[in-house]
């Protein structure tokens, strides 16, 4: 061991100073001057010491941009001593490898459903499903989500924090869920597109958070009716990259409490943001919601950047500026999107059994697809309702069970096409080539196909409209 | 004499393989070397480094995770504050140091530099300005001096391209911050001071005093076209005279500091109750669904001007609905026009599930004014009921089905008689019960109780007009 005296002399390590000579002028007593021979492992020209005259005031020191050019001279021989030479360079310090605290999920007792809206239920199965941690910016009409946490999170010791717009919420839950937090927002489509360019660094740099995005009219600031105009946002835009995220489109309050649940599960199960799409009428829609019989006290990940020595050692980064470490990086998240693809596709198959006429909605389209679906039976249409609870990954392993009886598929949305392009590409990796075909009763603007409209079309197609 | 918070070989930069286990990413005289050191040494002094989370920004500085043995997140481009607020908020007992450049902080981030200072929350920003962009190549910067030639201000910076941007004195102006100093590198005694400046700062948050700024003049000899003695000549006698050195905000030794940042509580009866579930039954009045109306699905809209209670009331009947055990649900108009305005609710009650939302053709029309009469009576299917405010409507608008039971109960003016205008939706509700039968009168009086349990002394009077509205209404069909 060498030993540090009190008052250190430096000695420089050629190879590591650049020659700035900023710890020229630092000395006043002359010791170190400007070299004049090229180092031969830099190309660069390394100052000079001679101790002759020095006092140990140590001002050179904090004069030297670099961390190790300029070392404190050990009190012992280091005559021939280089920046390669032992005890000079010690490895870093051991640390254990952190070691996650796994969650806990705690039964609840039963309970009567609630009466809530659809905002709000998602912000209850948020609290249910341990998060603490939101962040957001108003917008109509999924602010009653923000409004609701504001108030309770309080009560359980929460955070809410109100963020100077919706690119700043998307970075603070980049921090919270950074520090293994469970973490979410609620936003509405033109807050949604102003955080992908964070979301796309959570995929990047593997942070786990939930969004639940209210879909309203679109383009521009539209309108704060329904739409479903989001989906190529959240399946194929996630930002800049190769990203990717899990869609979910719950149809009911109920779905928005339980969706939400399940989303945070997803989204630590993956290390990767999910989407939770609803749409306007979702948002604001009050009806009867259960509550589940468990709650989850969230554990601490192994990778959280926490703040303590357990977790020192670990970083959120989404940079690399190595092509090969980023093309590996990008393979590893791939096989991630490979994995959710083949996992964690859901729908819901609704009088699909017999049915050669087969509606394929989501969100609230989806209840009026269903009360179609209801009317047209009566009229002894055997329509079904392929209900996707997955929009990235399209669920099209159960689409294909139903696929071969189908002689029509109708797909009813609030958007030109953005669910039908999803069925469309699903199919089209699937292999099928020639389906059933495809038509589609469409509205935009903040209007969802009525009822009405649904059963109008299938009568058409049928022949069977008085 | 380097911190041990630097890691001992810089295994991140380039694997850790020849120099590049030693040196950092900067070019020859760069003052962000130097900056990283103090803060080094500040965390050292200060036996933080465990808890320590370092944010590195966009900018020459992105790399600081290669050197700081921290726990380190690297943000988006401005983003490194509110990054910071994450961190914190997550975990307080944690140390979070924003470390950002010009570009990062005075351009693109500024939104996330004024609203995390104003929060106040306990974090340290270490702003490092050397008055143009660096990682890009030498482009103008906020804070490029007028005069000053970049490559996107060739012929110099004029006040065409706007004026350089003084982060220490405008976040200083702000009310959340403890403590905001402006130092410089150019020699031993400013070194010196930046060195103690940054050690006060970080002191702020581990004392949780509140938020601190540094900013930290800074040579780019590369850029500045200069050699390293040149630039630190240039930071003193030119750059420093825009950007005066100096402590601009002190309030250090004043007040109890940024108030505790809690840590959550995930007790399963204290959630329950948050989330406002009970074990308690909600009574039934009902013998069964009101199939006299539809023999599955009702639909019902409201409507009037915003503040005419439509809202409450639809609220009303699905939670009355759904006490009974079937499903219902209610949607509103929204927005702007329901703070003023129109302002309707569609609501359905459904034997098993309600379907379809909206009510495009309602079984009953409740119509607050004139208008809204006008507008949806026609709507209602036939057979149906159609309910208005008879002392705002006087002639009833002409399109209204042949077969609906036309009903008309001075809602107003009922509310007004008894003293309390607000409980004109409750009439109304009281109307509705009288007219359709929907459910029992006690089924909708226990909603209103419930809606109201926190206001007891106006139960009575919503009691009173729900009791009126009905009787007038029966009187009718």
């Amino acid at each position: 061991m060498t030993r540090v005296l009190e008052r250190p002399k430096p000695f420089v390590i050629p190879e590591l100073c650049k020659g700035c000579g900023r710890c020229v002028s630092s000395c006043v007593k002359g010791c170190i001057s400007p070299g004049n021979g090229i180092n031969a492992e830099t190309g660069l020209i390394p100052i000079v010491v001679d101790l002759t005259d020095c006092n140990g005031c140590a001002l050179c020191f904090d004069a030297c941009p670099e961390p190790y050019a300029l070392q404190p001279l050990p009190d012992g021989d280091i005559a021939g001593a280089s920046g390669t030479a032992p005890g000079l360079f010690p490895e870093n310090a051991v640390l254990p490898a952190p070691q996650p605290r796994p969650d806990v999920t705690v039964p609840l007792p039963e309970r009567e459903p609630l009466i809530v809206k659809g905002t709000y239920a998602a912000a209850l199965g948020a609290i249910l499903a341990g998060c603490r941690h939101v962040f957001g910016y108003p917008i109509t009409p999924s602010t009653e989500g923000a409004e609701l946490m504001a108030k309770v999170l309080p009560e359980l010791d929460g955070i809410f924090v109100q963020a100077v717009s919706e690119v700043a919420t998307v970075n603070m839950m980049y921090g919270a869920g950074g520090a293994g937090k469970r973490c979410m927002t609620f936003t509405s489509s033109p807050g949604f597109s102003l955080m992908l360019e964070g979301i796309s660094y959570m995929v990047g740099a593997e942070v786990p958070a939930v969004f639940v995005d209210v879909m309203r009219g679109g383009p521009g600031l539209g309108n704060i009716a329904p739409e479903q105009a989001d989906v190529k946002l959240a399946c194929r835009g996630l930002g800049h990259g190769n990203t990717h995220a899990l869609v979910l489109a719950p149809a009911t309050p109920q779905e928005m409490l339980d969706l939400t649940m399940l989303a945070f599960d997803l989204a630590f199960k993956y290390r990767n943001p999910v989407v939770i799409l609803g749409d306007g009428f979702l948002g604001q829609i009050t009806g009867k919601v259960r509550l589940p019989r468990h709650m989850v006290e969230p554990g601490v990940p192994d990778w959280a950047v926490v703040g303590d020595r357990t977790h020192r050692r670990n970083l959120i980064c989404s940079i690399n500026l190595d092509e090969a470490d980023l093309e590996i990086h990008n393979m590893h998240l791939v096989g991630k999107y490979r994995r959710m693809a083949a996992e964690e596709q859901r729908a819901d198959l609704h009088r699909c059994d017999d049915a050669d006429t087969l509606l394929v909605a989501c969100n609230t389209p989806s209840q009026l697809a269903k009360g179609a679906v209801k009317e047209l039976r009566d009229r002894g249409v055997k329509v079904g309702l392929f209900r996707p609870i997955t929009l990235w990954p399209f669920p099209i392993d159960a689409l294909l069970t139903v696929l071969d009886r189908v002689r029509r598929v109708i797909v009813v949305e609030a958007s030109d096409g953005q669910i039908e392009d999803e069925l469309r590409l699903a199919l089209s990796h699937a292999g099928v080539h020639a389906p059933p075909p495809i038509s589609h009763v469409r509205r935009m603007g903040g209007i969802l196909p009525s009822q009405a409209e649904i059963v109008e079309h299938v009568s058409k197609l049928d022949g069977v409209l008085r | 004499m380097t911190s041990t918070v630097f890691y001992r070989r810089f295994e991140r930069h380039a694997h850790g393989e020849g120099i590049n286990a030693h040196t950092t990413t900067y070019c020859p005289g760069c003052g962000h070397g130097l900056v990283q050191k103090y803060l080094a040494d500040a965390i050292d002094e200060l036996g933080v480094q465990d808890r320590t989370v370092l944010i590195s920004p966009v900018g020459c500085a992105v790399f600081m995770y290669y050197y700081f043995d921290v726990g380190n997140s690297q943000a988006a481009h401005g983003r490194a504050p509110a990054v910071a607020v994450g961190h914190k908020t997550a975990n307080p007992e944690s140390i979070v140091i924003s470390y950002q450049g010009d570009g990062d902080l005075a351009s693109i981030g500024l939104a996330e530099i004024v609203s995390t200072a104003q929060l106040g929350i306990p974090i340290t920003v270490i702003f490092v300005n050397n008055a143009i962009y660096g990682m890009t190549g030498g482009q103008m910067a906020p804070t490029t001096l007028i005069g000053q030639t970049t490559t996107t201000t060739p012929g110099g910076r004029s006040t065409l391209a706007g004026h350089p941007l003084k982060m220490a004195e405008l976040i200083a102006g702000l009310d959340g911050p403890v403590f905001v100093e402006r130092v410089a590198l150019y020699d031993n005694r400013r070194r010196t001071h930046a060195k103690r400046s940054i050690n006060k700062a970080l002191e702020q948050q581990v004392t949780g005093k509140g938020f601190a700024f540094v900013e930290v003049l800074s040579e780019c000899p590369v850029h500045l076209g200069l050699d390293p003695e040149d630039a630190e000549s240039w930071v003193r006698d030119t750059m420093s005279r825009t950007f005066p050195l100096g402590v601009k905000k002190d309030v250090t030794a004043d007040g109890a500091g940024f108030p505790p940042i809690p840590m959550p509580r995930f007790d399963s009866d204290e959630a329950l109750r948050t989330v406002g579930a009970t074990s308690e039954h909600p009574p039934r009045f009902a013998t069964g669904f009101p199939s006299h109306v539809d023999p599955e699905d009702i639909s019902i809209k409201l409507a009037g001007s915003g503040g005419d209670g439509a809202q409450t009331a639809a609220l009303l009947i699905t939670r009355a609905a759904i006490n009974e055990g079937y499903d219902s649900t209610h949607i509103p108009s929204y927005g702007p026009e329901s703070r003023g305005g129109t302002s309707f609710a569609d609501v359905h009650v459904a034997l098993e599930e309600v379907l379809s939302p909206e009510a495009p053709h309602p079984h009953v029309l409740v119509a607050f004014n004139t208008p809204s009469l006008a507008r949806f009576g026609p709507t209602v299917r036939p057979g149906g009921t159609v309910l208005y405010d008879s002392s705002v409507t006087g002639a009833v608008p002409a399109g209204l089905p042949d077969d609906v039971t036309l009903v008309g109960v001075p809602f107003a003016s009922v509310a007004q008689d008894l003293g309390t205008p607000l409980v004109k939706s409750v009439v109304a509700l009281g109307a509705l019960q009288g007219a359709t039968t929907l459910f029992p009168a006690e089924t909708f009086l226990t909603a209103i109780r419930a809606a109201l349990k926190d206001k007891p002394a106006v139960i009575g009077a919503n009691e009173q007009a729900f009791a009126t509205g009905a009787a007038l209404a029966r009187a009718q069909v």
